[in-house]
């Protein structure tokens, strides 16, 4: 089943190419438009208050062993200290944080347009696609596949007998929409191309932020175990200068 | 692309203490991952191209995948001047580290590039 099969070469300028083109666009289009769509949510000094503290006691965990032991544990009695400790959050607040954050408007809106703006364009190529580039072989890959992927990669391509590695016009769209993740995280700088299953699994854990972390970088502050490393210090200048010297 | 030249030489240095205890500077690092996974992005993109203009199907492409990450890998560990451990914490983060993510671009411009220059 190796007989090459010569397509026309009105195929390729007018399927593969401007199909490329398009997704390429449209992903270009679609991170300006949610550049500009981004509203501007001012921030909650509380919130913002409770981040930075989480980051200071972060801070502290992995810088532990460079201080004195008698400062590391006076730091960490002011964190994790049971009646105005920074980290201590009784259990009631605990609750309310996050069910705020799920009634709050404006937060769910944002969601919202976010989702919204990854899944239309989507769509709406797909439909296209479908609509107009069915029926017909697209492209041919250049690698065999076994004859299970025929219904999935071949299927506005009624003949069975065809090689599994040629593809119709929907596989060459589901191509590119892969491929061409690579090709945006360099056009359009850092992570800001289609990250869409990211930002999925970013919704997932968004409401929970405050609360949880803090009880967590409590706990993680009390399990370290403070070794002071400075005094080892002075043996190591002591050996690299008597290198040095002699 | 402006990318590849400017954006490999400002790999910094991560580690900021020679210490027992080896620290690094988040930012630095991660910095240095993205430089890393710049790399394999354009260079995956570029050998895509090269195996479909080639005519390469089947393992061979692969086999063009494999020799072309490689040579990326070489040549990030060349530009860190071999001394790996003052950039990056371990060496899997600078040998396998988008290995897998180039694979989507590469085989869609070997696609693209097979299609174009032999079946039309």
């Amino acid at each position: 089943m190796a007989e090459d099969l010569v397509l026309d070469t009105a195929i390729r300028d007018w399927v593969l190419i401007p199909l490329s083109v398009v997704m390429v666009l449209i992903g270009i289009l679609r991170y300006f438009v949610s550049k500009l769509m981004r509203s501007f949510q001012v921030p909650d000094p509380k919130i913002v208050k409770e981040g930075q503290v989480i980051v200071r006691a972060r801070n502290l965990r992995g810088a532990a062993n460079f201080i004195p032991p008698k400062s590391f544990r006076s730091r960490r009695v002011y964190f994790s200290n049971e009646e105005n400790g920074l980290l201590f959050v009784p259990k009631g607040q605990a609750q309310n944080a996050q069910a705020q954050m799920f009634s709050d408007p404006n937060m769910a809106m944002d969601m919202m347009k976010k989702n919204l703006s990854m899944i239309i364009p989507q769509t709406l190529t797909f439909a296209w696609v479908n609509f107009f580039f069915s029926g017909f072989v697209a492209a041919k890959i250049p690698f065999p596949l076994t004859q299970r992927f025929r219904s999935m990669l071949q299927n506005g391509i009624d003949l069975s007998t065809v090689d599994v590695s040629y593809v119709s016009s929907r596989s060459w769209y589901f191509l590119n929409l892969f491929g061409l993740r690579g090709l945006f995280s360099l056009i359009l700088g850092e992570e800001n191309a289609m990250d869409d299953t990211q930002r999925m699994m970013q919704m997932g854990g968004f409401g929970f932020d405050p609360s949880k972390s803090l009880t967590a970088e409590k706990d993680g502050l009390d399990i370290v175990q403070h070794e002071w490393a400075l005094p080892k210090f002075e043996h190591r200048a002591e050996a690299v200068l008597k290198k040095l010297v002699s | 692309m402006a990318g590849q030249g400017d954006s490999s030489s400002s790999e910094k240095k991560s580690k900021e203490v020679m210490n027992d205890v080896s620290t690094f500077r988040a930012e630095n690092l991660q910095n240095n991952m993205k430089v890393v996974y710049y790399s394999r992005t354009f260079l995956s993109i570029i050998g895509g191209a090269i195996a479909g203009i080639l005519g390469l199907t089947g393992f061979m492409g692969f086999i063009l995948y494999f020799i072309v990450m490689a040579i990326t890998s070489i040549g990030l560990i060349a530009k860190a001047k071999f001394s790996l451990h003052s950039y990056f914490d371990c060496w899997n983060r600078i040998i396998l580290d988008g290995f897998l993510g180039g694979l989507m671009s590469f085989v869609l411009f070997w696609t693209l590039a097979y299609d174009i220059v032999h079946i039309f």
